[in-house]
């Protein structure tokens, strides 16, 4: 008996050995090659607060300035550099990159998935993330930071005398980082679609992920709006594209509308996935599983779709018709329904459970006081009539900072007490953590709550001072105190975290007796999981009979690593029923260099300095193929993998089955949902104007329509290569993609010509300038689409694509529906719609 | 957990600040026209709901961490659920906003009593009546309006976005080059106030601001005729000597003075500049004093400003600019 | 390890109604936004106002039969167990239908609120 034991144990620790060879952590300076999620996260999250202490530096400093009236601490043109920054590196360097860090930590233990579908996208991500935010917050030490506000509204923005380099760092770092969080939230949705535990089917998945699913598909939706505003702002202050000039056509509108249908949705992007924490957090202190899990559930998926509706809400004031506003305005009312259905949600969840008093649970409850107070002032300014008064007066600041503060920074921080353990396995003081908790709940109220009555009282937001007979000035003192004992709080969280603390045995990883899978991760290996668990409950840990020494003595899926390599389960969608063994790619300095090189592009961009952006984008490219060549579509030793427990699934799947397509069709979404903000320019302008467009013919009609067929007839081509490869015509599969590449070009050519020879020039008026924008975002896309043709052919004469193996000409077709359906859209518009009006 | 004592805390703070006194002739909540009532009223309202509602998503927190589950064994939580997180919000929020959309100007039919048009300038306002006669009256940084008239703002700006605000009047609306927007408002209590940019709209956002005077229909009317008029031509020496420095040093380039030959277009019009209650649009008294410091330190008191520094006229000069100037009654 | 495999029908099936509620929106605000930014004088916004009751109606009854569909699948009164934490396909159905039908009140309530500004502003100011 005692001999099966030991011989079991010695295949576990030659197990566990194994598992721990492959996934080894570089070291050295190789950990810059670092691409696995538990070293990705931590960096993630924790360059993430660091913008935070920078962002908060700038707010401490604005709050000195408006301490006393008539202030000259800070000159005007610093302040408002200030603020612009604040609001920039709190929204875009803070608020979601810690989503995305806090969710590439956590995720895929919560998930049972020792790392994320691509990790080296995830670092891809990290690095682009860090670069651009170093460049965007580096710009203040240089009196170049951009002044125009984190909304960037034109002309003020436009005007490069007024604005200076600062627009042009905002315009392009940002764009920079945005690609950042798109790549994450392609990742982090596949994560939660295709690498679950078995057996965890929809309804057992937590609701952490959840939360990461809808938040993820949002930043898809929200983000690409912003990306296509960006663009247009660019081409307008690098070549004078008139789009936001009043003078010749342009309508600085229409970026308030692109940048608010992002901004908007941005807020739940931010708050949601707080809020998920606080559903972990609940149940694992009420000691009881989740009440109305399926309430959580549709409240995330109502109000992730009704905040796309609510963006006019920033515009009340703009002179819009009242009707528009009363969409709005009731569509910003009905949005306070799901969200606070959630907060009884958590209450009932206390009221039913038998609460353990603890620090996350503190911050638990401060931000549910903080928030709902902060709801309720959004409820007021969500009725236009008020907002005429409110608008633009600290009482939006007020309310802001309340629901940012009860809705992210306090749930966040009892995510950090919660978290801590799971993370470096020690626990925070419970002491420090309360009197943290209370410096920085009387602190917060103590600064923001006087706001609201200086608001009322008329002090408009962004002003560097203000006069001293108006009856501000002790609100105003007041809100400067606060913040200082509110920085006195977050210092107290912030050396408990840092300090080094004795290195106290193991906590059984599970100290909270949490009742979720994240709790079984092995915080000490890089693989994370010990087994891939099959999954019969929400809380495995409380419900699942001897689960956690199942895990730990690797009694389910993939115990072992016997192919040296990295590898995690792909699981059908709803059920969770195991697809694939996946292969992780390892740690590799491509991604790396492929940040460095896009944030070159950038910058330099940036400058103007054109030869050397195109070289970087040159690199970029390169980098990118080689890391694709490289990194990916690897054809497996083997057919068939032995899984464990008498199960064996396949090494390699192609088509709608494998995550690489899907990543493909996520990617492609947000790729479209921008195709149609850029579409939605061309019809707000019409919509404005009575010579939009100006005439039939514009722009090369007979050109247009012709680069139509072509690029239909590349499409066709790369769908009859799919087809003629499946069938195993290896050389009938190379002529149809030679045919569609040389389609494509030529098609790109037309399509360029037709506004070239119609002599049409982008800076004369908003039209020739539209065409041109739609234009060249087409044939991009379309040059992309024959570029990826090319590499399938050389993929298949490298032997790495082939009948069976085909997967590269299954996501290059499906890149393909996308941009052909874009194309022609486009160039239908531009050809047909000036002769329909 | 210490829920109670912030309550409490919370409740004090609350309600002691805002009734101890949102007065000031810029609150929004001290209204001095019918707009600025509604809204105020409704915000009334508002607090009050609001106030009860934090109160019960704050005690029902207490009791739920406080006591045991037993206590509440007798409610359903997907009733519970149901009727706090649904059923309740829906009806509270839809009657809210039934109520608001009447407030909306597209719910109303009021004929407008007069037109002022305001262009929002870097950091000023071009302010133009339209008279009995059809005539435009060309004025700047002051608005004067007759009581118990409902008053049309024409709002534009030539370049970049400001908020036309009167806060105790009533709502804000942006000027956005390219479009003409407007803004109705019914002053009824006279009275002077003040206005403001709200819209981040440059460096020296924070110091656009403008008096507004609403007084009787007779007051106005006098008053726009006096509006109407050339300016005065200068009375004592100093402001003559003023008046010859304000034509020879480049005031005129920038500065119309209707009745002489300073038709400047890009600065405001000082015509009847000495009636005016501010200097540099609402941030300083009109005093000589005070001229003489903007004439000075234009820079200085407005960062950016487009008007130079006229630091090399010596200090004499700029007291007799000052004294016609302020003489432009 | 047998089990009856979901469709991916009902997940679309929970998106449905607030497709609906997201294009009911876009309808109403398109329709305005062109309407008042073409002919900003015009006097008679009634054909508008009709247009958006007649899509108000076609919208919530789409929802409406989402929902008594769904209603088929849940069978359930508020008194029961609302967790849906078992393992097996008939719970997932439930799951699944529960979420819908909510969304649907939802949408529902969306739907209305989004129609009430039709019935009270008559102009294009």
């Amino acid at each position: 008996m005692s001999d099966i034991h030991q011989g079991q144990a010695h295949v576990q620790d030659a197990q566990t050995e194994r598992l721990r060879e492959v996934w080894k952590n570089p070291v050295g300076w190789r950990r810059f090659s670092e691409v696995n999620n538990s070293v990705i996260g931590h960096w993630y999250t924790a360059t993430a607060f660091a913008f935070l202490i920078f962002a908060g530096g700038l707010a401490l400093l604005m709050r000195a300035q408006l301490a006393v009236p008539d202030n000259d601490l800070v000159t005007a043109q610093l302040y408002n550099q200030l603020f612009t920054m604040h609001g920039t590196a709190m929204m875009f360097l803070f608020a979601v990159p810690v989503f995305e860090g806090v969710a590439i930590l956590i995720l895929p233990a919560m998930l049972g998935a020792r790392d994320l579908p691509f990790p080296r996208l995830s670092a891809f991500g990290y690095w682009s993330f860090l670069i651009g935010g170093v460049f965007v917050c580096g710009s203040i030490f240089f009196n170049a930071a951009p002044t125009g506000g984190w909304f960037m509204y034109p002309p003020l923005t436009t005007d490069t005398r007024q604005s200076g380099i600062g627009a042009d760092i905002w315009l392009l770092g940002l764009s920079f980082i945005e690609v950042s969080s798109i790549a994450a939230a392609v990742e982090l949705i596949v994560g939660v679609l295709k690498f679950r535990a078995p057996g965890m089917n929809i309804n057992l998945t937590p609701l952490y992920a959840w939360y990461v699913l809808v938040v993820a598909g949002m930043i898809l939706f929200a983000f690409p709006p912003l990306i296509v505003g960006d663009y247009l702002m660019e081409l307008q202050r690098a070549f004078d594209w008139p789009f936001f000039d009043p003078k010749r056509g342009g309508d600085p509108l229409l970026w308030q509308h692109l940048f608010w249908i992002f901004g908007h949705p941005e807020v739940y992007i931010i708050f949601l996935p707080s809020i998920a924490l606080l559903a972990m957090i609940v149940p694992t202190f009420a000691q009881r599983p989740i009440v109305g899990y399926s309430w959580i559930v549709l409240s995330a998926l109502g109000t992730g779709f009704l905040s796309f509706g609510l963006w006019v809400h920033h515009m009340f004031t703009t002179g819009l018709p009242s009707l528009s506003l009363g969409f709005f305005s009731a569509a910003s009312e009905a949005v306070a329904i799901p969200t606070g259905a959630q907060i009884f949600v958590l209450i009932a969840t206390l009221a039913l459970g038998k609460v353990v008093s603890s620090t996350p649970l503190l911050f638990a409850a401060g931000a549910l006081a903080i928030f709902v107070f902060g709801g309720l002032t959004g409820v007021m300014l969500a009725l236009a009539p008020f907002d005429f008064q409110a608008h633009d007066t600290y009482f939006v600041v007020a309310h802001l900072h309340y629901t940012l503060f009860g809705g992210m920074i306090f749930p966040l921080l009892a995510g950090v007490y919660y978290y801590y353990p799971f993370a470096t396995g020690q626990k925070l003081s419970d002491h420090a953590g309360r009197v943290a908790f209370w410096l920085m709940f009387v602190g917060f109220n103590a600064t923001f709550l006087p706001m609201h009555f200086t608001g009322l009282r008329g002090m408009p937001r962004r002003v560097f001072t203000y006069p001293a007979d108006v009856g501000w000035d002790w609100f105003n003192f007041i809100s400067s105190v606060g913040a200082l004992v509110f920085a006195a709080g977050f210092s107290v969280v912030l050396i408990d975290v840092l300090r080094p603390k004795k290195q106290k045995a193991d906590l059984d990883g599970n100290p909270w007796n949490a009742g979720t899978l994240e709790w079984l991760a092995q915080r000490d290996e890089s693989f994370g999981m010990r087994t891939i668990p099959i999954i019969r409950h929400r809380y495995p840990i409380w419900y699942q009979k001897n689960f956690v020494q199942d895990v730990r003595e690797g009694r389910f899926y993939l115990p072992d690593a016997e192919d040296g390599r990295r590898e995690s389960l792909v699981t059908s969608v709803l059920d969770a029923e195991p697809e694939q063994c996946a292969r992780i790619p390892g740690p590799t300095f491509l991604t790396l260099f492929a940040a460095i090189f896009l944030g070159a592009t950038f910058i330099f961009a940036t400058y103007h300095w054109w030869i050397s952006t195109l070289a970087s984008a040159f690199l970029t490219l390169a980098t990118i193929l080689s890391w694709l060549w490289t990194g990916t579509g690897e054809i497996p030793e083997k057919q068939f993998r032995d899984i464990g427990l008498q199960r064996r699934v396949p090494l390699y799947r192609s088509g709608p089955a494998s995550t690489g397509w899907w990543a493909m069709f996520i990617t492609m979404t947000g790729d479209l949902t921008a195709f149609l903000s850029l579409m939605f320019c061309y019809f707000f302008y019409w919509t404005i104007h009575t010579d939009f467009p100006p005439g039939a013919d514009g722009s090369g009609t007979y050109w247009l329509a012709g680069s139509a067929c072509l690029v239909i007839l590349a499409w066709t081509s790369t769908l009859l290569a799919r087809r003629l490869n499946s069938a195993g015509y290896p050389t009938g599969f190379r002529s149809a993609l030679y045919a569609g590449a040389a389609l494509g070009i030529l098609g790109v050519v037309a399509m360029l010509a037709g506004p070239w020879f119609s002599k049409m020039d982008p800076t004369a008026n908003v039209y020739p300038a539209t065409v041109w924008a739609i234009v060249i975002w087409v044939a991009v896309h379309t040059s992309v689409g024959v570029i990826m043709q090319a590499y399938c052919i050389a993929r298949a004469y490298a032997g790495r694509l082939t009948a069976r193996h085909d997967m590269e000409i299954w996501n290059v077709t499906l890149y393909w529906h996308f941009a052909c359906f874009s194309a022609v859209v486009a160039l239908a518009t531009l050809v047909a719609f000036p002769n329909l009006t | 957990m210490k829920m109670g004592g912030v309550c409490k805390i919370a409740v004090v703070c609350l309600f002691g600040f805002g009734l101890q006194g949102c007065s000031g002739e810029r609150s929004a909540l001290d209204p001095a026209g019918k707009e600025a009532e509604e809204l105020a009223k409704l915000f009334w309202i508002m607090l009050s709901g609001a106030g009860i509602v934090w109160l019960f998503v704050l005690l029902a927190t207490f009791a739920a961490v406080r006591f045991p589950s037993s206590t509440f064994a007798g409610i359903r939580p997907g009733l519970f659920i149901f009727i706090s997180g649904v059923i309740f919000p829906t009806i509270c929020l839809g009657g809210l906003l039934v109520h608001s959309l009447r407030l909306l100007p597209g719910a109303r039919d009021a004929k407008a009593d007069m037109i002022v048009k305001v262009s929002g300038e870097q950091w000023w306002w071009r302010v133009s009546y339209m008279s009995p006669g059809g005539e435009d009256v060309v004025s700047a940084n002051e608005i004067r309006i007759p009581s118990d008239a409902t008053v049309e703002f024409e709002l534009t700006s030539p370049d970049i976005i400001h908020s036309f605000w009167i806060p105790v009047l009533g709502g804000k609306m942006d000027m956005i080059p390219g479009r003409t927007n407007h803004l109705r408002l019914h002053p009824e209590k006279a009275g002077v106030y003040r206005g403001v940019c709200a819209e981040y709209c440059g460096t020296s956002h924070a110091l656009m601001g403008f008096p507004v005077v609403v007084q009787t229909q007779a007051e106005f009317d006098a008053w726009l005729k006096l509006e109407k008029s050339d300016a005065v031509p200068p009375g004592s020496p100093a402001a003559i000597n003023g008046e010859r420095l304000f034509m020879s040093t480049g005031c005129r380039a920038c500065h119309t003075v209707r009745g002489t030959e300073a038709r400047g277009q890009i600065g405001p019009d000082l015509t009847h500049f000495g009636g005016r209650k501010t200097v540099g649009a609402g941030i300083l008294a009109n005093t000589s004093a005070n001229v003489e410091k903007w004439l000075r330190d234009t820079g200085k008191v407005k960062p950016a400003v487009r008007m130079p520094e006229f630091n090399m006229l010596h200090s004499g000069e700029t007291r007799d600019l000052a004294a016609y100037l302020t003489g432009l009654k | 390890m047998t089990r009856e495999t979901e469709t991916g029908h009902n997940l679309w099936r929970m998106l449905a109604p607030l497709t609906i509620w997201a294009l009911h929106f876009l309808a109403c605000y398109v329709a305005a936004a062109i309407l008042c930014a073409k002919y900003p004088q015009i006097a008679d916004l009634s054909p508008l106002r009709h247009l958006i009751f007649l899509v108000t109606f076609l919208a919530v009854a789409g929802v409406a039969y989402i929902g008594f569909s769904t209603l088929r699948i849940w069978r359930y009164s508020l008194d029961g167990d609302l967790d849906y934490d078992h393992d097996t396909p008939e719970e997932r159905h439930r799951f699944l239908a529960h979420v819908t039908l909510m969304l649907c009140a939802l949408s529902v309530i969306g739907i209305l609120y989004v129609a009430i500004p039709a019935a009270i502003i008559g102009s294009c100011r």
